[in-house]
């Protein structure tokens, strides 16, 4: 349970990072040694791999990226090592709408991040690790690359072993760039970037971890999700279960620890804010982000980046932990990177702007991705229009709930994503839309014959 | 992103004397770029980053001259090069231009299509266009990942926060003196 009942914010991912964003400034090496950095790690190189994964899948790490897989779990799919090549793939394509939070530890604590992927590294076994981050992350790559410099500088990666030798197992760190494209921000598009192609995401299986970056066992994990493994060696597994919250669903698995939660929109405070799982969206926005902007109402939210859909006006109250999809009809806890809207927000063009965005992203590979986003567009842009009728919500509602991974139909969840968030507003803002579009009813004859 | 481009079999690629891909790029991408990946196709991507950052594009001609170097299909270069936004066959301005307009800038703050019309008004050009004086290209992008400071915009690599109509058309006029490689 957490460890404060209000909720107080821990920083443990921010503990180098004021929240008060005109004080932020870079960690950088010196620095995060002095502030008790790659302690961690060179604790852990005395250690066997295989006890760091065992504790990092004790501490049930769920994945920070979206998905909420747990990390320890995933990298015990791996088989042992065989002699050849094995890699590490960072996603940092923090491109979901809405999302900014891989941003802070990136922009302001390499380091951490840095010391993240050595431990998941050693625990793996894996030589080189790709850090893959979004081409218009310009600034952000700038200060890895610097970071990484430092890190090579000092011993920490390179040839030598890792921690200046303390362990022979020796770590490349390599900075990759992508060029603007979200459906990269897919494990396996990703690794088809980083192979020089074009993003298009691979059938599965076999899975990265059997098969994958040049066709050799990858793990990939999300930037957050390599800097909470830090914490978790230095305080151990028992301190990180104190926080966060247990599941309330049958056979749920429990949201553990802290996330950072970045939040935007009609706040009178958005910023990226630390705090435990489990914390209730009215109390994140009421206590942390100080309030609706303007004192207006609150109308709903969307659960963390776009694709997730949109929280209604009535789940406002709705805990922010990795239950939450299956309780308030969202697709899951995403980044939990809240957009809030008040009481103007016209969710018609809300949708619209997310229609846009799929559309323009959707890779081309399945068809109901590739036509469906389009036709949505189409169909939502008309609405707003006003020149809709009743018959096109329906269409919108069909053609929604046939693309995706969850009716099986595409390779890769982006249409999923754009199956619930188009489907979570209209359902949940039905009225709403239904103003705006002309009633037409389909005409029933009744043959005299027939009777 | 989305489709291929194909140009057809009797495409003829413009050609200039000097080559894009110059011998100090090559010398630094076997030193530099090749050992970090283990096919050469791998280093496909940080060298069009390079083309691109000099020339503002990737020319037909240019993209041969990757081909060759690597020893792959010009097709293969010409497949990355349609997919990835970030780069481009035409000639960007100077100066490019791209405004967010994704959910947190166009729908909770200051709206991005206010800065679009009045970038569009000050540049006299559509979205997706560059400038007769090739110094602007304004283009619409989606979440730039800074939607607390919404709304925003880049100019080349620097990102400008929580926008106003006012600050878009100062910083538009001070990027008018900027030149070919400059910083803004």
């Amino acid at each position: 349970m957490p460890t404060s009942p209000d909720f107080k914010p821990t920083p443990v991912l921010t503990k180098r990072i004021p929240e008060d964003r005109a004080q932020r400034k870079t960690v950088w090496f010196d620095q995060y040694v002095a502030t008790g950095g790659y302690k961690t790690l060179e604790r852990v190189l005395s250690m066997q791999p295989g006890e760091i994964t065992d504790q990092v899948k004790a501490a049930i790490l769920r994945g920070r990226g979206g998905a909420g897989f747990p990390a320890g779990l995933k990298w015990s799919f791996l088989s042992p090592p065989d002699g050849g090549p094995r890699y590490l793939a960072i996603n940092c394509d923090e491109a979901e709408p809405g999302t900014f939070k891989d941003r802070l530890l990136v922009d302001f604590d390499p380091h951490a991040v840095l010391e993240g992927i050595a431990i998941a590294a050693y625990a793996c076994q894996m030589q080189t690790a790709y850090f893959f981050i979004r081409g218009e992350y310009h600034h952000q790559a700038k200060v890895f690359q610097k970071a990484l410099e430092e890190a090579y500088a000092n011993g920490i990666f390179g040839k030598q072993g890792l921690m200046r030798g303390a362990s022979k197992f020796a770590v490349e760190v390599v900075l990759h760039r992508s060029a603007g494209a979200y459906i990269c921000g897919e494990e396996t598009a990703l690794l088809e970037a980083i192979e020089g192609k074009r993003g298009w995401p691979r059938v599965k299986p076999p899975f990265p971890a059997i098969k994958g970056l040049f066709g050799r066992p990858t793990i990939i994990n999300n930037v957050e999700t390599l800097a909470a493994v830090v914490p978790i060696m230095e305080h151990g597994v028992e301190w990180w279960k104190k926080m966060g919250v247990e599941s309330t669903l049958p056979g749920g698995m429990p949201s553990y620890g802290t996330k950072l939660m970045g939040v935007s929109g009609h706040v009178n405070k958005p910023n990226t804010y630390e705090l435990e799982l489990g914390i209730p969206l009215r109390m994140l926005v009421e206590k942390h982000c100080g309030g609706m902007r303007n004192g207006k109402k609150f109308k709903g939210a969307i659960a963390g980046g776009v694709s997730m859909g949109v929280l209604g006006t009535d789940q406002y109250d709705a805990p922010m932990d990795f239950d939450i999809g299956r309780k308030y009809d969202v697709l899951g806890l995403g980044t939990a990177c809240p957009t809030i809207f008040d009481e103007d927000t016209d969710m018609v063009a809300v949708a619209r702007n997310i229609c846009r965005f799929f559309k323009a992203e959707s890779c081309g590979q399945c068809t109901p991705c590739r036509e469906g986003s389009g036709w949505l567009l189409k169909l939502i842009t008309r609405i707003e229009r006003g020149a809709g009728t009743t018959q096109d919500l329906d269409m919108l509602l069909e053609i929604a709930g046939s693309m995706g991974l969850t009716p099986g139909t595409t390779i890769c969840g982006l249409a999923d994503g754009n199956n619930w968030a188009v489907r979570t507003i209209v359902n949940k803002f039905r009225p709403e839309f239904e103003r705006r579009v002309t009633p037409r009813f389909v005409p029933v004859y009744v043959s005299a014959a027939g009777r | 992103m989305a489709w291929p481009t194909k140009p057809s079999a009797t495409m003829q690629v413009p050609r200039r004397a000097e080559p894009y891909a110059t011998a100090q790029m090559k010398a630094r991408w076997t030193a530099d770029v090749l050992p970090k990946y283990a096919t050469r196709l791998g280093a496909l991507m940080p060298i069009l980053h390079d083309i691109q950052h000099a020339y503002r594009h990737i020319p037909y001609q240019a993209q041969l001259e990757i081909a060759e170097f690597l020893g792959i299909s010009p097709s293969d270069v010409l497949d990355t090069v349609s997919f990835y936004d970030e780069y481009t066959i035409e000639q960007r301005g100077v100066v490019t231009i791209g405004v967010c307009h994704s959910i947190a800038c166009e729908q909770c703050a200051c709206s991005s299509t206010k800065l679009l019309d009045c970038a569009r008004e000050r540049l006299g050009i559509g979205v997706g266009e560059t400038t007769d004086d090739g110094q602007f290209t304004l283009i619409a992008m989606d979440c730039l990942g800074s939607c607390d400071t919404a709304p925003v915009a880049l100019f080349n690599e620097t990102l400008h926060e929580s926008l106003t109509v006012e600050k878009l058309e100062s910083l538009i006029v001070d990027a008018r003196h900027v030149s070919p490689g400059g910083q803004h």
